[in-house]
């Protein structure tokens, strides 16, 4: 039904897509994975109309089309549902569902609220979500706005003769695990009337989802997986082009830790509406891995460590001495590092170079009198650079320019090379991919193995389990339970499950 | 060529170019005498728009700075007599003192730097009405020239107000690339979050910039009224909008992080080159004002590096 | 929730409350300033202020800025005096074609003033600032300095003609007033203004052409910004090239004041009436209660600062600057 063949595309010294054959069929869902920059992105941008191919066609029903902008593409009935936050927040919900189609409601000039509230609960009820379309959408939480996501993408339906394609990247980002449940259902049922193309970093959520998976590497599909065929490993290892270790997470490398030395502690600390009662002890070279969902809880507590919030009651202690004033600097002065979720909004400067960004926490160490020794700035992000294998051209890269992993080594060794043995890492592995990932394992057994005490938010549940000395599971802003995690008897998927939802 | 490699260096290209231009219309703009004293008239402006790099440097804009030098003038020509050369000292303390309270309502009663520095230019100009009575006032000459008369005269040809303005474009500069303040309004600018996230004092660090603003703010008022021999509550009006030209046409954009004092300095010149360039071109003063306007468009246009800029509002 | 419906409540009434106030404040001191005729003073002096807040609004809805009102008030004020002298010089001789001309006018220099922040990519701050001097500079070349007068009792009836008590030009702000709230709610344009502010590359990537939304709004503004002019031709029976002068700077702060982010996509043209009520209930309290005239400027700045913390949702913003 829609098919690429042999799409080219180039840019400037990258050879992007290298002659791609894709297709897919009526009611078919396709899953597309590879590593960062293996392509996906160009591919989907090609396929939503972003991008025009330098070469080869795009074919619908064999008939060859051609795509101005996203606009045109959509006519054509194919439409995105884009990762997060692409609905504006200050708009209603039904404005966002009809944004730039906004013509069919009016009349002489003037927009008929009734007629596109009545449309929208329409859209709405196709993805079963029961909430007034005239809700301003900052107040819908993630999931839902992923819902108005999809039925502002399925508003398609009614525009378009002829079949939908909808892809899907990376819808499941921002879901708590009974979230992405729900919205696979969805999805299946769905494909009575759309095609859908399903973008994931998750690869276990691209094998339950996909009918078929495509596999990127360096800008070429290297295999088309039918459902089942394959095992993760074995796509893995296409993407990668090598066998991923199986001990994946390090575990090999887990080492117990000093329960002597005690790092940090929380006793009974409490924000109101955010976590309440929590209490907990960080030693050196201990992983402890906070579970839990969206919104359970598992920021706020890192943010408290790190002083951006002031707990109304508990204290924090930090190697025995109680916080009393909690700021950002008076956290870092006892060396606790901040790994932010958020990697381009508050994990790197960008505009700023590799040594800037590696001495902004520690520029006292760098300085006589408020006056930097630039020399001595450079070597040690020259240090750095070569330790981490971090991929910049200098120390004087823009760190705005960097891909995702190399950016997050950054961000590691900001405060590794400044001393730090408190490490909050939020999130340290989103985004990024196989090859990324596995480094920044590898540094949190390095800095484990240093002595550093690890409080560690994961992006998956495996991964959680994989890394952690220790996991502590909080549920709406209080701890369920604490599980020791030794290699050999750790916790099951299923036993955090049990106290998360 | 790449573009993309000649774009940074736009600002000071389009300054060589239109002095050129002028140049070769007449030649006696180009004589070093003419070029000197032109550069020298300039200076109260230059270091006005010095002190608002560092407002527009961190994402702000300071629009007190015109009413502190106004405020400073009277203050400089009440307390002379009283107190001579101290009463620089005096004059920077308050130029000081008023930017960071526009600093403390920016950062911790979270009003935006348009509207706090707009009321705390408000509070100046009271201030100056009400220390000066409402009516100009004068200084007296031979304290003037004792006391502050270097300022004003000439090394060889070379007006002293240059020096005055290069030892403080050196300081800026050496704050700007080689202190940990200069460092952290840098990552304060380009990126404010992470900034915090790095645990840097981001409020402290915003305060500072509003109060370097101004206190060059009030350096160029002092050098004012030391021109003027004299003082008066509206006496600097007019200076505002040309010093935030100057630092916007030098490539400091208002989102931040970009430019610094280098760039302004060569904005100042462009701003100071078109303005004479109307006397060579034999443009009216009826004309002055909307020619300027157009060219500046023209400038903007040109010097802007809208590769830094990811979306233009 | 009733924790947050509460406060959002609070938001959405605290610059109307901070203005209920300020006139109990003032009324205290001095009972005379609750009165018909005083009321009318200040709804004069906001009258042409307001169709200069609305017309920004939309630009600050945005999220971007527009510095060039003291320009193209100047402008469009000097030539509407020029054009109604030419046409008769007065309303019913053919005076009145001023109005539309001067209209058309506005909205072409608007529509100016949006193509070169947009087709040139200049920053919206230094093109509508570069758009003012050009504007200032067109009015003192036209003028040549001079002040253009109108003498026609029946225009001049915008000022003198007064029902209830206050005068015409009062209500002709107040149906522009209208047709600004009617273009924020029931029209397409009017919500992609909100869009943009919202969100701009979101708004673009949902197929909105932005562009065509951001000239469009500074061609609104340039009409917004002519009746304003028309309004102080008015009041003021004159026009010359610093006609303009001060809007710029009352107009942003009243707009802030009202509840309008300048970040964009929050507040209306109710906030920038509540706002430009504000400003100018201080101003002329400040008088009424017999303020000396040279601390009304630091106490406008600082009641300012004051109405700006009591009045907006500044938590909304995770930079502000």
């Amino acid at each position: 039904m829609y098919q690429l063949a042999h799409v080219d595309k180039k840019f400037p010294g990258v050879h992007a897509l290298k002659s791609v054959d894709f297709q897919i069929g009526r009611g078919e869902i396709v899953g597309l994975v590879g590593e960062n920059g293996a392509g996906k992105s160009t591919l989907m941008k090609v396929i939503y109309g972003a991008y025009q191919p330098d070469g080869g066609q795009i074919l619908i029903d064999g008939k060859t089309v051609r795509f101005a902008n996203p606009r045109a593409a959509m006519e054509q009935g194919i439409g995105m549902v884009f990762q997060e936050q692409s609905l504006i927040a200050n708009l209603t919900v039904m404005e966002n569902i009809f944004l730039g189609y906004e013509q069919q409601f009016v009349r002489f000039g003037v927009i008929n609220w009734k007629a596109m509230a009545a449309a929208a609960s329409a859209q709405l009820a196709k993805v079963k979500l029961e909430i007034d379309p005239a809700t301003i959408t900052s107040a819908l939480s993630f999931a839902q706005r992923q819902l108005v996501e999809l039925a502002k993408v399925l508003t398609l339906e009614e525009r378009v003769q002829g079949d939908l394609v909808i892809l899907l990247d990376e819808p499941t980002s921002v879901l708590a695990e009974d979230e992405v449940k729900l919205l696979f259902k969805l999805v299946r049922e769905l494909t009575a009337r759309a095609s859908f193309i399903f973008v994931s970093h998750r690869m276990d959520e691209v094998m339950e989802l996909s009918d078929r998976i495509y596999v990127m590497k360096d800008g070429a599909v290297v295999d088309v997986v039918a459902r089942g065929e394959k095992t993760v490993e074995q796509i893995q290892h296409k993407m990668v082009g090598r066998n991923v270790d199986k001990e994946y997470y390090r575990e090999q490398r887990q080492i117990p830790y000093d329960a002597g030395r005690e790092l940090l502690r929380m006793e009974g600390v409490s924000l109101p509406g955010r976590i309440s009662d929590i209490s907990l002890t960080l030693h050196a070279g201990e992983v402890l891995c906070l579970v839990g969902t969206e919104g359970s809880g598992r920021e706020a507590i890192l943010r408290t460590i790190y002083g951006m919030r002031t707990p109304l009651t508990g204290t924090v202690t930090i190697k025995g001495q109680e916080i009393t004033r909690f700021t950002p600097r008076n956290a870092v002065e006892r060396g606790v590092g901040y790994v932010p979720r958020e990697r381009k909004i508050e994990g790197i400067v960008a505009g700023m170079n590799v040594y800037e960004n590696m001495t902004l926490s520690q520029m006292g160490r760098h300085s006589r009198a408020g006056v930097l020794r630039i020399g001595g700035e450079r070597a040690l992000a020259r240090d750095w650079i070569s330790r981490l294998s971090i991929k910049a051209s200098s120390e004087l890269a823009d760190c705005g320019n960097l891909s995702g992993g190399n950016q997050q080594k950054v961000v590691l060794a900001k405060w590794r090379s400044g001393g730090s043995d408190i490490m909050l890492l939020d999130h340290p592995t989103r985004g990024l991919d196989i090859g990324a990932k596995e480094d920044v394992y590898d540094m949190i057994r390095d800095m484990s193995e240093a002595g550093v005490g690890i409080v560690l938010v994961a992006d998956t549940l495996e991964e959680a389990i994989g890394l952690s000395h220790s996991i502590i599971v909080v549920k709406d802003g209080a701890i369920q339970k604490r599980f020791d995690c030794q290699p050999g008897a750790k916790p099951s998927l299923y036993d955090l499950l049990h106290y998360m939802i | 060529m790449d573009f993309q490699r000649f774009k940074p260096h736009l600002p000071w290209i389009t300054l060589l170019v239109l002095i050129a231009l002028v140049g070769v219309v007449d030649d006696t703009f180009l004589r070093p005498a003419n070029l000197l004293s032109l550069a020298g008239d300039i200076v109260p402006l230059f270091i006005m728009a010095l002190g608002l790099t560092f407002a527009i440097y961190i994402g702000g804009i300071d629009l007190s700075a015109q009413s502190m030098a106004n405020l400073i003038t009277v203050v400089a020509s009440v307390y002379l007599a009283s107190m001579g050369a101290w009463v620089a000292l005096l004059c920077v303390i308050v130029g000081f003192g008023l930017g960071m309270i526009s600093g403390y309502v920016t950062t911790r009663l979270l009003v935006p730097s348009f509207i706090s520095t707009l009321a705390v230019g408000g509070v100046a100009f009271s201030l100056a009405q009400y220390l000066s009575g409402q009516r100009a006032l004068n200084m007296d000459a031979m304290q003037r020239d004792a006391v502050f008369g270097w300022m004003i005269g000439k090394t060889g040809m070379i007006p002293n107000e240059l020096f005055i303005a290069a030892g403080l474009l050196a300081i800026t500069l050496f704050i700007e690339r080689r202190t940990t303040l200069g460092r952290a309004l840098k990552a304060v600018g380009a990126g404010e979050p992470a900034a915090a996230a790095s645990g840097l004092n981001v409020a402290r660090y915003k305060i500072l910039a509003f109060a370097i603003s101004g206190a060059l703010a009030a350096i160029a008022g002092l050098l004012f009224s030391v021109k003027l021999s004299g003082g008066a509550p509206t006496i600097a009006n007019g200076f505002l909008l040309p010093a935030i030209v100057a630092v916007l046409v030098g490539g400091t954009p208002l989102t931040g992080g970009v430019g610094g004092v280098l760039n302004t300095a060569i904005g100042t010149l462009i701003v100071a080159v078109i303005r004479a360039s109307m006397l060579y071109f034999d443009i009216q003063a009826t004309q002055q004002q909307m020619v300027f306007g157009l060219v500046l468009i023209g400038a903007i246009a040109l010097t802007i590096d809208r590769a830094k800029l990811r979306i233009v509002k | 929730m009733t924790g947050r419906f509460s406060r959002e409540a609070v938001i959405r009434w605290a610059p109307l409350l901070v203005l209920i106030a300020l006139v109990i404040l003032f009324t205290a001191i001095n009972p005379q300033f609750f009165s018909l005729r005083n009321f009318a003073r200040i709804t004069i002096s906001s009258a042409p202020a307001l169709m200069v807040a609305v017309g920004v609004t939309f630009i600050i809805l945005m999220g971007s800025i527009d510095l060039s009102m003291e320009g193209v008030i100047s402008l469009t004020a000097v030539l509407f005096c020029m054009a109604f002298v030419r046409f008769g010089g007065n309303l019913a001789a053919g005076g009145w074609l001023a109005m539309p001309l001067i209209l058309a006018l506005g909205a072409g220099i608007g529509f100016v003033n949006g193509l070169i922040h947009v087709r040139l990519r200049i920053p919206s701050f230094m093109a509508s600032l570069a758009m003012g001097f050009v504007g200032t500079g067109a009015a003192v070349l036209l003028t040549g300095g001079d002040i253009v007068k109108v003498d026609d009792d029946v225009f001049r009836g915008l000022l003198t003609y007064r029902v209830l008590g206050f005068p015409l030009m009062v209500y002709v702000a107040v149906v522009f007033l209208g047709l600004g709230w009617f273009l924020q709610t029931r029209t397409t344009l009017g919500r992609n203004f909100y869009a943009v502010g919202g969100g701009e590359d979101l708004a673009h990537a949902s197929g909105l052409n932005v562009r065509r939304v951001r000239i469009a709004g500074f061609t609104l503004a340039g009409v917004f910004y002519a009746v304003a002019a028309i309004l102080q031709v008015a009041k003021l029976g004159q026009a010359e090239s610093v006609t303009g002068a001060n809007f710029m700077f009352i107009s942003i702060t009243s707009v802030v004041v009202g509840g309008v982010a300048l970040w964009g996509g929050v507040g209306g043209v109710w906030n920038a009436l509540v706002g430009v009520l504000i400003v100018n209930t201080i101003n002329n309290g400040m008088v009424v209660i017999g303020l000396p005239d040279y601390v009304q400027d630091g106490m406008l700045g600082l009641l300012v600062i004051v109405a700006v913390v009591l009045s907006t949702d500044r938590r909304a913003a995770i930079v502000v600057k």
